[in-house]
């Protein structure tokens, strides 16, 4: 039988925050973007009080909780802390899934003999909020689906165990909304048949669900019944390398977009080059006032060149604006990524271009990011993310956006 | 119009023929040949209106005259035949055509010849001959460096200089390039350049073997192939090709000579082990030793070789798609060969070691590195 752990850091932006001005602690606490169209990534538990969440735009989390403190939050402090967590883990654990900054699983399966799994998550979890001071939570059971909602019921700062045969009867009274992959749209359409909670899914026969959801609902019903023999996964190869960014503004403003465009450009090419890494497909999206999304994409001989990434880019914004409306939002996507580096060209006049890749790289590394940009680029603020993409870790997502 | 023949020799200069035939042609007249009989000479035009091929053969005729014959079908029917004599008939409508061998008859409609197309005429041609084996040999040296991609279109061809006394082939495809040059017996009055289609110099290179000396004659828009009976005619790549020599590093201090099989074997071993979108391998060049290596971070494959070399220079760590250097070293011939390098970031050189300036044939390849980030 298996013994599947899930970790789940207790509201762990706001946990950071508290951790490093104590007077924050027992103050409702927003952490998210602070201008006009910021989003709330993470709420306290005295703010969820007023009916705050995250994902919830912070104009509407202000009014909700006019006394709520607002931080802005800094994803290096998160990834550090994220980090020491994950040490602790790794010393202890014998397979390790990261599932994001604030989430883990652990696989126990065969330790029940000598440690007693419960006994050893319980120890464990005591260790991480001791070493590290921040509030963890998790949920004991034999599969990953089981434990992640176990985790959720368990939450603030709390440990549940689910043993094995009482899967079904512990999801059953909960609300199938807690079911992971039933997203808001899902839960509606369940909501419109009646099926409110996960008791009702495990009465009903699996290919009901299917033939109403397909796939999808053949998932949410083996999920329900606490059937999930998926594996741990130990590494996330990143498959893609993406920068997008909401302007403060909507904007027709082609020359700023274009600075903000090239300087994400730069910026991912720069990992890329850190990374040893070259791309084969560029992407530009763009989103208009209205959230309607346009996205265009063109393939590439595999390059991790400025000089061949940041005029394709460019090209595409061009054919893909084109409606002269209100832009809210652009981003630069790369991927079908490989290892390697990039393949010079003799007629690109390559060696001075390379040695100029190489100076400013170096630079790079050593006093960060935009230490040195493009003239072009001039003006596009906080691009980037201070992190190697390609470290085996999962993407910084922020906690109401699915990755 | 009749006329009999031999059907093994009727094959084969219809095999030869049928070079120029596509498989799926824009107009149904490219599918076929023309046949025109002129003083019991048969002469057989193909033509995919880039190249065509006109080769000819002695037959017996009544008469002369003029038809195009589907080739798929003519061609079929005399590979199934054994060698014996066969006659060809055309009927007076001139569209009926009838075979006869020794087992029976075979009919085929042919196609009205005014619709088939026009042979380019040659007209201010200037001349160059040079043998057979010359040619062959620069094709063979070229033609896996040309590029496929169509946004560029002259490096999709091999582009040929001729200088006075010498002829230079050269290919690239900005990745790596081939030069080759040739000056025993070259002799023209003129200097010029033009760039061949890599599907035509295909052609050439399966057909000329067999003879000894080729006649080129190009004007701007083609080049007339010559050799024994037959002739192809090349349309040009119209384009202007890149100023080659410009990117053919001069000052090169970092000399290397090595075995080229082994170096060529070990970059094959080594080659399994890397990224195989990539096939970057790692050269680790010291003095007398030469460090070859690879590794593939998604798979955790890793591999390392050493071998021995003569080496005068720097030493340095250059990055190579093994691909193009395990290519490069099977198209040159020589034992030992020489990599010529100055920088990580630049070109390396790679020749036959026992090769000078005063050689009737020079072969100079150029393989472009991979960045490496410090």
């Amino acid at each position: 039988m298996r013994a599947i752990l899930h970790l789940d850091l207790d509201t762990f932006f706001v946990s950071v925050e508290r951790l490093l001005d104590s007077r924050l602690n027992g103050l409702p606490i927003l952490v998210g973007g602070t201008g006009n169209r910021g989003v709330v990534s993470a709420a306290s538990y005295e703010s969820r009080v007023f009916g705050v969440h995250s994902g919830m735009s912070m104009k509407m989390a202000r009014q909700l909780c006019p006394e709520a403190i607002v931080i802005k939050g800094n994803a290096g402090t998160y990834t550090k802390y994220s980090k020491a967590v994950t040490d602790i883990l790794k010393e202890d654990v014998p397979i390790l899934e990261k599932a994001s900054i604030d989430e883990f699983y652990a696989d126990l399966t065969g330790m029940d003999k000598y440690f007693g799994c419960y006994k050893f998550a319980s120890e464990l979890r005591t260790r991480i909020t001791k070493e590290t001071g921040l509030p963890i939570s998790f949920g004991l059971s034999t599969s990953k689906t089981v434990s992640k909602v176990a985790t959720g019921e368990a939450k603030p700062s709390n440990q549940i165990k689910i043993d094995e045969g009482f899967e079904k009867p512990f999801l059953a009274p909960l609300s199938i909304k807690k079911i992971p992959s039933v997203g808001d749209k899902t839960f509606q359409s369940l909501c419109h048949l009646g099926i409110k909670k996960v008791a009702t899914v495990q009465q009903m026969p699996m290919e009901m669900m299917e033939s109403v959801f397909g796939k999808h609902g053949k998932a949410i019903w083996l999920k329900s019944n606490g059937i999930d023999n998926s594996q741990l996964v130990q590494y996330h190869e990143r498959k893609s390398i993406s920068s997008e960014r909401t302007l403060g503004k909507d904007t027709i403003d082609v020359y700023k977009l274009k600075t903000i465009i090239r300087a994400m450009a730069e910026n991912l090419g720069y990992q890329l080059r850190k990374g040893q890494k070259l791309t084969s497909c560029i992407t530009v999206k763009i989103r208009y006032s209205d959230f309607n999304t346009h996205t265009k994409q063109a393939h590439v001989p595999y390059t991790a060149a400025d000089h061949n990434l940041i005029p394709k880019v460019l090209e595409l914004f061009e054919q893909l604006y084109a409606k002269r409306l209100l832009i809210r939002l652009v981003g630069v996507r790369f991927s079908s990524i490989v290892s390697g580096n990039h393949q010079m060209n003799l007629f690109e006049n390559t060696a001075k271009t390379a040695q100029l890749y190489q100076a400013m790289d170096g630079i790079r590394n050593k006093y960060g990011e935009r230490s040195v940009y493009r003239a072009s680029t001039f003006g596009a603020k906080t691009i980037g993310n201070m992190t190697n993409p390609f470290n085996g870790e999962p993407p910084i997502v922020l906690a109401h956006r699915t990755a | 119009m009749r006329f009999s023949v031999s059907s093994s020799d009727f094959l084969k200069k219809l095999q030869v023929a049928s070079g120029a035939i596509n498989p799926n042609p824009v107009l149904p007249i490219l599918e076929d040949f023309l046949f025109d009989i002129e003083n019991n000479v048969l002469t057989i035009s193909s033509t995919n209106l880039e190249t065509t091929i006109i080769t000819k053969l002695d037959v017996v005729a009544d008469e002369g005259g003029k038809i195009a014959v589907p080739a798929k079908i003519l061609l079929d029917t005399l590979k199934a035949l054994p060698d014996q004599p066969i006659t060809f008939a055309v009927d007076e409508n001139g569209s009926g055509i009838e075979l006869t061998s020794d087992y029976g008859k075979y009919k085929l409609a042919g196609d009205n010849p005014e619709d088939f197309p026009e042979t380019p005429a040659e007209e201010n041609v200037d001349h160059i001959t040079l043998d057979a084996w010359v040619l062959a040999n620069a094709i063979n040296k070229t033609l896996f460096a040309t590029s496929s991609d169509e946004l560029r279109l002259a490096m999709t061809g091999v582009y040929v200089q001729v200088d006075f006394n010498k002829i230079v082939f050269v290919a690239t495809d900005a990745h790596k390039l081939v030069k080759y040059q040739y000056t025993e017996g070259i002799d023209s009055e003129v200097t010029n350049s033009f760039i061949m289609p890599k599907k035509a110099l295909t052609l050439i290179k399966n057909v000329v073997t067999n003879e000894s000396t080729v006649k080129l004659s190009y004007n701007s828009t083609n080049v007339f192939v010559d050799f024994g009976d037959t002739r192809m005619v090349c349309r040009l790549v119209d384009a202007k090709y890149p100023d080659y020599n410009a990117v053919i590093p001069v000052e090169n201090p970092n000399l290397l000579t090595i075995s080229r099989k082994d170096f060529q074997s070990s970059l094959k071993r080594i080659a399994i082990y890397a990224n195989k979108t990539t096939n970057q391998v790692i050269l680790n060049i010291n003095d007398g030793s030469l460090t070859i290596s690879a590794q593939d971070l998604d798979f955790s494959n890793e591999a390392t070789e050493q071998l021995s070399c003569t080496y005068s220079g720097e030493p340095m760590t250059i990055g190579f798609n093994a691909k193009f250097l395990i290519e490069m070293l099977g198209i040159l011939e020589s034992d030992d060969v020489v990599f010529e390098l100055s920088t990580p970031n630049r070109a390396g050189i790679l020749m036959p070691s026992e090769q000078t300036d005063t050689d009737s044939e020079h072969l100079l390849m150029l393989v472009m590195p991979v960045m490496m980030s410090n």
